[in-house]
């Protein structure tokens, strides 16, 4: 190991949005020098049985600004230990580590976005593909008083989906809500959207 | 479950007459057994589908060349896992239609068999999750949009009449990564309007 | 989805996480088992096992997969994959060995202890071997590990 010379990265924080996690950190700035950053990683198995291992970051070994997208390298709803070192040609800084654990559980889910279309008298929606963990919960009604909700979870994400034959003349309202398996959570759900068979796209 | 070993030719020897020879090995069993079809055999494929039927166990298997009195090294396969590593065919899709309802019949493709006689098994019993995924393309307006089904009947109704609906299905079991096989498109045209027929 | 193994039930795993992370490494790990005539998670101990065993038998390997089999075996990982990918299993198992919760009080149950034969036969072959060859082989049978358990994940 290099002569921690160099000072430590500081400030670190994970920022983590639909099951997307971001490690970031304060820079360590030299003048004129190229600074590099190791990220590394340790699961609840590593700390509880083997607390002196820990993993390179899939996508961060090394990196080059002050963050790091550890999504693939945090895989189980667990808490997980980061560290990262700043490294300039021979020279390596001190690990610095995350004050506390990183969960997945913790990440924000947001309404996701959806598009609804028809051809001829079916109901069809797109969903955005957000990735392999997401299901999308979508609710579905005809606009109508006492109107029953239906309910149908979709995996398939990025193509169209059929969700309904549609009665001619009648309004069918949708929203969709993510639910993710993993950590066993839903998002919000996103605004309801409304279509008339044989008509536009109506405001609510 | 139609499981075939394949190899290519050694390099550099072309032309010459070369024969193989095939052995397969069951894990966790003790000796490497040999295929008596494909011993000495000129083609580069030997069919290992009657040796390898209990998918629940995994194999090896392995090949060597022969030329005149010269036998190559065995050159030998991973570990292979019938029931994780077979390739699920798309199922059987019939398609019947009136004015404006096509149906949509799928018969789940069928475990690979000895001989015609032999009862057939369905993946389906093999694999309960068995899933398929149906894309269903409007001609008229350009438009597709999928379905996932695990039942074996789906009507698509109040359709437009006079219109060329186009049906693809896949089979899906969750698990491993797969080759996705999808089935022959194919192609119903709903029938004419009725009403605007009598006018 | 969650995995029901008899009376214990178990949601927030992702099986296709773990199939994902076990493919990353099959031929990996598999090609350095050069002991093809023994197969640990042999056929008889995964058959036709009861609802009632199912729990028992679970908690018995994925505890002996954390204790013996990966904690060893990491060091000794050098390809980032198969480290990456065993963490991704060892960590999951975490998660379903404490979520698992075996009922102590009915261990006086037939459950029970046709589960631990079970077991035992897997773990006595086990130390018939190297402990090195033998964890190899072990984490390259978690393909079999995984095709047992997916019997018991249900929508």
């Amino acid at each position: 190991d290099g002569v921690a010379v160099l000072p430590p990265p500081y400030n670190l924080s994970v920022q983590s949005t639909n099951m997307k996690h971001l490690l970031t950190w304060s820079p360590v700035s030299v003048p004129g020098e190229i600074i590099h950053y190791f990220v590394e990683y340790q699961g609840e198995y590593e700390s509880l049985y083997m607390s002196h291992v820990w993993i390179p970051s899939s996508w961060c070994s090394p990196a080059k600004g002050p963050e790091c997208d550890i999504t693939d390298d945090i895989t189980a709803t667990v808490p997980y230990n980061l560290r990262v070192r700043a490294t300039q040609g021979s020279e390596t800084s001190a690990w610095s580590t995350l004050k506390h654990p990183f969960n997945r559980n913790s990440t924000i889910l947001t309404p996701p976005v959806m598009e609804i279309t028809k051809d001829g008298f079916h109901l069809v929606i797109k969903l955005e593909d957000l990735g392999p963990q997401f299901e999308f919960l979508v609710a579905y009604w005809r606009r109508e008083p006492g109107a029953k909700e239906h309910v149908k979870v979709v995996r398939s994400r990025g193509i169209p989906v059929h969700l309904e034959t549609m009665q001619p003349g009648a309004a069918y309202c949708v929203k969709v809500r993510t639910f993710v398996k993993a950590i066993g959570r839903h998002s919000p759900f996103s605004q309801a959207e409304c279509v008339k068979v044989q008509g536009e796209t109506l405001p609510l | 479950m139609k499981n075939v070993l394949q190899w290519s030719p050694p390099e550099g020897l072309q032309g010459a007459e070369l024969t193989y020879t095939v052995q397969y090995f069951i894990y966790g069993q003790k000796k490497w057994l040999n295929k008596s079809e494909c011993r000495n055999i000129s083609r580069t494929c030997c069919d290992l589908s009657v040796e390898t039927s209990d998918y629940e166990h995994q194999y090896y298997a392995k090949v060597k060349a022969i030329w005149e009195t010269n036998c190559s090294k065995w050159a030998e396969t991973g570990r292979f896992y019938p029931f994780l590593e077979t390739q699920i065919g798309p199922p059987e899709v019939a398609l019947s239609t009136d004015e404006k309802s096509i149906s949509i019949v799928l018969t789940a493709p069928e475990k690979w068999k000895r001989n015609p006689e032999e009862s057939s098994i369905s993946m389906q019993q093999i694999y309960s999750n068995l899933k398929y995924n149906v894309s269903v393309y409007n001609a008229k307006s350009n438009k597709t949009w999928s379905q996932c089904v695990t039942n074996r009947t789906l009507v698509l109704s109040w359709l437009e009449p006079d219109t060329l609906y186009c049906v693809r299905v896949e089979s899906f079991v969750p698990g491993p990564p797969r080759l996705a096989r999808p089935s022959e498109k194919r192609c119903v045209r709903t029938r004419k309007d009725q009403t605007s027929a009598l006018k | 989805q969650e995995f029901q193994f008899g009376p214990c039930r178990v949601e927030g795993i992702t099986l296709q996480e773990l199939w994902d992370a076990f493919w990353a490494i099959k031929d990996i790990v598999q090609a350095k088992d050069n002991i093809t005539s023994v197969r640990l998670l042999r056929k008889e101990i995964l058959q036709n096992v009861s609802d009632a065993e199912s729990c028992y038998l679970i908690h018995a390997l994925l505890k002996f997969y954390l204790n013996t089999i990966f904690k060893n075996y990491h060091d000794k990982a050098a390809d980032f994959r198969v480290r990456k990918s065993f963490s991704t299993l060892a960590n999951n198992f975490v998660v379903l060995l404490s979520k698992l919760q075996p009922s102590q009080e009915n261990k006086r149950f037939s459950g029970h202890d046709s589960a631990r034969r079970r077991f035992l036969l897997f773990q006595r072959a086990f130390k018939q071997l190297d402990i090195e060859a033998a964890q190899t082989k072990a984490l390259g049978e978690v393909d079999i590990l995984l095709t047992w358990m997916e019997k018991f994940y249900h929508l």
